[in-house]
């Protein structure tokens, strides 16, 4: 048998109760190139996280340098060589290049960190990844690019013999990556083992020897790259059963347009142009943080932006401030429900009258019997149950996002932008959702789905965007959207041309 | 030839803290020019008086504030070093009453850093039922202004010489330095402005963060000794204004209130700067209430205005 660097045996992972890996294997050897592929929130982050001794697996082993282990701690995991360049890098920004690189494993001299024998092991390294210029330079006042490439290069500080890269090229440039590649290569032929994760296909099948490909945390690959080709590694990534949790499709769409802009730039937008009809479900889909929430706060009036020409609502001209928006009938759904949506210690019944208390007000003395009834209607609408009294945090995820749906539901918002309504949210009142979805397309509001989840966007969506880098890069409308053409576009792959 | 990397690091760390250090030199001209007598040995020696205790209390709180925490109870650790030195001075000599005063520090603060590390809670509520819990301590030891402090301590410490305080400061601060060139002082740095980080990077953040609680107590309790001396006695509650102080000192010295942003020499400029400010104000004969509102006009401008040029320079 040849020599396993580091390898997981049938290991599996639940949160709460939610399964994230279910019995993966992998395995990574000296000198091999190891990819690992998946969509959002297939597992790739757990996985490696257990294999670096940031978490521990519920069931399963870990192999490490011919031992086998229940699961590591960082420190273990130190000792036997494995590194991480994370995607969150690992940086401290007021600490200089040099310091950062030898961070937790200096060489010390008399007690005291041998600064001289750190730089120089600091100048080679960073000669290594191509970065050039002052090691004395703190890590705030680099672009993102060099901090990504110091990253890279306190992780060689170590010697690993195991180096997990996380997107270590999301944002590098062309000829960074290209170095990063020539430096992974020589790498390899030390005898590093490699697990490489990245969006970008093409890199992969470049680099790579061996790919083990994850969807919804088990594994649907485990083998050599030769002979792979983009089609089957979108086939491999996606592709789960819709099963009945849809609702049937039935577009809503009328003629009307409520929102209508080009020319739309605001953070990592550019130059975007969308419509939007009355009962339309538009979806927005792309990998994660591609742009696609600044286009929606765009809209919301929550973040500064421009636009060439826009009409939204039959006025002409963006909304500027969230107040704004709402007069004019257009509610925002955060993501973060638990930081942005809801106010947790509260109870359900004032969140749900939070955005126009007005509504249940008299001379300025609230009035309980119209609170009440008010709040009884939207709890029977969602099927909230039990006592609306309970704080907000009483309830459980899905609960959670239902109250934060529903609080905007009286003022009978005519665009709703959702922000990934159903992250974190079990599969019952994922259902419910996508039912109160239809519904209000139907009743003639027009809405804006965000989702991280891909099917979401093909069962649910009248059309779908697709963003990639800050542009809308495909429009896809129902019945022509699959979840390899969304995958595929958010990757920046046509598969039907590359696999010809 | 190149300077080496250390000294590089240490330049820029330097360069930030330019205007900072013009205007302390600019406040101590002006201070020298209205009261000519500073250049004498006693007049230097009362200067250095009236600077030492801020100054170790800033030490103490920039640590803390490094770790990203903050402490309230810098005040109460200051009348307990001085309580213990008065008390047990008389009967166990100098030498074992000064050992005293300092373990008392360093052992009240590794208690309230363990429990901020490991109880994860906010070091400012920590530290808010520490003051209390210190406060009556110190009441509890010395009720009453009382005990003594050895005349010839007092007279080396708050005579008409400075070259001891001086001396001792820049003890204090070689100390700093070697202990921020060690892999354990580099860490405070880490620990404070990104946890994460440097766990994964193998730094024990827990030790880190009480060890800083140690080294900040102990210097609260040395600066209580100090007041001490000055006085020749101990009073349970000489220390209260040195909480509120320590943080304005330590915020004008550009040390950030969210962890691992600022320096000690930052620090100690800026308690540097809030004791010339407040002896030129004495000078220029303004009355204690205007100094505080001028001093806390000052302290607001000083940390508003990198803010306003920072986002001046934005695009």
């Amino acid at each position: 048998m040849t020599s396993v660097s580091l390898a997981a045996r049938d290991v599996s992972k639940a949160f709460f109760g939610n399964p994230v890996l279910r019995g993966v294997s992998i395995e990574l050897r000296p000198g091999r190139v190891h990819a690992l592929m998946g969509e959002n929130g297939a597992g790739k982050s757990t996985l490696i996280n257990i294999l670096s001794g940031s978490l521990s697996p519920d069931s399963g082993s870990l192999d490490v340098g011919g031992r086998t282990a229940s699961s590591l701690s960082p420190a273990e995991a130190r000792q036997a060589g494995i590194a991480v360049v994370h995607q969150e890098l690992s940086l401290v920004a007021h600490l200089s290049i040099a310091e950062n690189i030898g961070l937790g494993a200096y060489a010390s001299r008399g007690g005291r960190i041998d600064y001289s024998a750190l730089a120089v092991r600091a100048a080679e390294l960073c000669a290594l990844v191509g970065l050039s210029g002052d090691l004395s330079r703190p890590i705030r006042d680099l672009p993102l690019g060099e901090r990504q490439l110091v990253e890279i290069a306190k992780a060689l500080y170590r010697n690993p013999k195991v180096l997990i890269l996380d997107e270590p090229t999301s944002s590098l440039s062309a000829r960074e990556t290209e170095r990063l590649m020539a430096l992974l290569r020589r790498l390899k032929a030390n005898g590093v083992a490699l697990l490489y994760i990245s969006h970008r296909l093409g890199e992969v099948m470049d680099l790579c020897d061996h790919v083990t490909v994850l969807k919804d945390g088990v594994c649907t690959a485990d083998q050599p790259m030769a002979g792979m080709t983009p089609d089957e590694f979108v086939r491999l990534m996606v592709g789960r059963d819709a099963g009945d949790l849809f609702p049937a499709f039935e577009s809503a769409a009328r003629a009307e347009t409520v929102i209508d802009v080009a020319g739309l730039s605001a953070g990592m937008v550019q130059d975007a142009a969308l419509t939007l009809r009355r009962g339309e479900i538009l979806g927005l889909g792309g990998l994660v943080g591609q742009g696609q929430e600044d286009l929606l706060l765009a809209l919301y009036g929550a973040m500064p932006a421009r636009a060439r020409t826009a009409t939204m609502l039959g006025a002409a001209g963006l909304v500027h401030s969230v107040t704004a928006a709402n007069r004019r009938g257009i509610a925002y759904v955060p993501a973060d429900r638990k930081r942005e949506g809801l106010l947790l210690t509260h109870s359900i019944r004032f969140n749900m009258l939070l955005p126009d208390f007005g509504r249940a007000v008299s001379l300025a003395l609230r009035r309980t019997s119209t609170e009440r009834k008010l709040t009884d209607g939207l709890a029977r609408l969602l099927t909230v149950k039990g006592d609306l009294s309970r704080p907000v945090q009483a309830l459980s995820g899905g609960n959670q996002q239902k109250v934060a749906l529903a609080k905007w539901m009286p003022q009978n918002p005519k665009i709703l932008l959702l922000n990934d309504p159903t992250r974190g949210v079990d599969v019952q009142t994922k259902r419910e959702i996508y039912l109160m979805l239809r519904r209000f397309a139907q009743e003639g509001q027009a809405i804006i789905l965000l989702s991280s989840d891909t099917p979401e966007l093909v069962h649910l969506c009248d059309r779908v965007l697709v963003m990639r880098e800050g542009n809308l890069v495909a429009e896809l409308p129902h019945g022509q959207v699959t979840e390899e053409s969304i995958v595929a576009a958010a990757m920046g792959v046509s598969p039907a041309r590359e696999a010809a | 030839m190149m300077p080496s990397l250390y000294w590089q690091i240490q330049w820029r760390r330097n360069r930030r803290l330019t205007p900072l250090y013009g205007v302390v030199l600019l406040l101590l001209v002006v201070y020298g020019w209205l009261f000519p007598g500073l250049f004498s040995r006693a007049g230097l020696a009362h200067f250095t008086q009236s600077w030492f205790p801020l100054a170790l209390v800033a030490m103490a709180q920039a640590i803390l504030m490094l770790t990203g925490g903050i402490s309230l109870a810098v005040g109460s650790l200051v009348s307990l070093g001085a309580v213990v030195a008065a008390t047990t001075m008389g009967a166990t000599g100098s030498l074992v009453s000064m050992l005293l005063v300092l373990a008392a520090g360093l052992a009240t603060g590794a208690a309230s850093g363990a429990i901020v590390a490991l109880l994860r809670l906010p070091a400012i509520i920590v530290t808010l039922a520490g003051s209390f819990i210190i406060g009556g301590l110190a009441l509890i030891i010395l009720p009453r202004p009382g005990g003594m402090i050895l005349p010839w301590l007092s007279a080396v410490l708050a005579g008409n010489n400075p070259t001891v305080l001086l001396g001792l400061l820049i003890l204090l601060v070689l100390g700093w330095k070697f202990y921020l060139a060690t892999p354990g002082g580099i860490a405070l740095y880490a620990a404070g402005e990104n946890p994460v980080a440097a766990y994964r990077s193998g730094i024990a953040v827990e030790a880190t963060v009480i060890a800083a609680f140690a080294i900040s107590g102990m210097l609260c309790t040395l600066a209580g000794l100090f007041v001490a001396a000055q006085t020749g006695s101990g009073d349970p509650v000489i220390g209260t204004t040195f909480t509120l102080n320590s943080i304005a000192a330590v915020v004008l010295g550009g040390v950030g209130f969210l962890g691992g942003e600022g320096t000690m020499r930052g620090a100690l400029a800026g308690s540097l700067l809030l004791t010339v400010m407040i002896n030129v104000m004495f000078f220029l004969g303004m009355p204690p209430v205007a100094q505080y509102i001028a001093q806390g006009i000052i302290i607001v401008v000083a940390v508003a205005l990198p803010h306003l040029l920072g986002r001046r320079l934005a695009p």
